[in-house]
């Protein structure tokens, strides 16, 4: 293991503790209000509510990654050689882990957000607004089942 | 619309409990070029991420996204305004978000120190993108 590749491994540890802090701040802040961090006083409510929480988580882990692969591609700036350096550790098991949960997040932050913009300028229903959420969900799930398997497949030869 | 009390109910109905009726008659308060602005750079995102994230990941495999691939890539000029627009609308996006976000768990010094600190750093950020871009399509 090469120098850039430490200090990317050290910024990716930044990136996973400021999402786990993040989360602390969020639950913690949700948890206030008496009706538990994911309940609520419908379906519609409860369903609203884990769909706001994990937008923001969602929003912020994407954010928190962004922020590291700019500076990974920045290198390239610095030399060619040291974006090479670099680069491998995308391939590697740990790291393909990774980015199948970033694939996750990124689907559900988009299918949420269109689902937002659906509400917002067709004024839907709260009916169809569930709908809506349970239909993102379903979607997040095989899309991002079937791009991990894609991700995941060359580690299985 | 008057700004999140410090002092809330123990039951205070959210943004997403509100009805239809009550939401699109509330006054567009100050932040409505900032709600569009989040709204259209997500919209824009939705298609250059996911675009981007299968490129790097399922078109070409993450283990040969190296140098030559990337330079390769960014002889294109449709690539190159590609990345330049994520580049920009993502930071924005993060931004925005992110400042109302704040607005949520901070009040007084400590949300505008954390506001202006996330412009700066998205800023710092759109700089080293774009220079890299640049560098890597036009060196």
């Amino acid at each position: 293991m090469n120098i850039p590749q430490v200090v990317f491994l050290c910024g990716l540890a930044l990136v996973l503790t400021a999402v786990a802090a993040f989360t602390t701040i969020i639950v913690r802040s949700a948890s206030r209000g008496g009706v538990g961090v994911l309940g609520g006083r419908t379906d519609y409510a409860r369903g609203g509510r884990a769909a706001f929480l994990a937008h923001r988580l969602t929003g912020f882990g994407i954010f928190a990654f962004l922020s590291l692969h700019i500076l990974d591609v920045a290198a390239y700036s610095v030399s060619k050689r040291v974006y090479d350096d670099v680069q491998p550790i995308y391939g590697s098991p740990a790291l393909r882990v990774f980015e199948c949960a970033l694939l996750f997040a990124i689907l559900f932050h988009t299918g949420n957000g269109l689902r937002l913009l659906a509400v917002d300028l067709a004024r839907l229903s709260p009916s169809a607004t569930s709908f809506l959420l349970r239909l993102v969900v379903a979607v997040v799930g095989v899309a991002g089942t079937a791009g991990s398997v894609l991700i995941l497949a060359p580690l299985f030869g | 619309m008057t700004a999140r009390s410090v002092t809330t109910p123990a039951v205070r109905p959210a943004a997403w409990e509100l009805t239809d009726a009550s939401a699109v008659d509330a006054e567009p308060a100050e932040g409505t070029v900032d709600y569009v602005l989040l709204r259209v750079t997500g919209l824009v995102l939705s298609v250059l991420v996911l675009g981007h994230f299968a490129v790097t990941h399922f078109v070409t495999d993450v283990a040969h996204d190296d140098s030559a691939f990337v330079a390769r890539r960014l002889t294109s000029t449709l690539w190159v305004a590609w990345d330049a627009t994520m580049l920009g609308a993502a930071l924005a996006h993060a931004a925005l978000g992110l400042r109302i976000g704040i607005a949520d768990y901070a009040t007084g010094w400590r949300r505008r120190v954390l506001q202006r600190g996330v412009l700066v750093f998205a800023a710092a950020l759109f700089v080293l993108g774009a220079l890299a871009i640049g560098r890597i399509a036009y060196a």
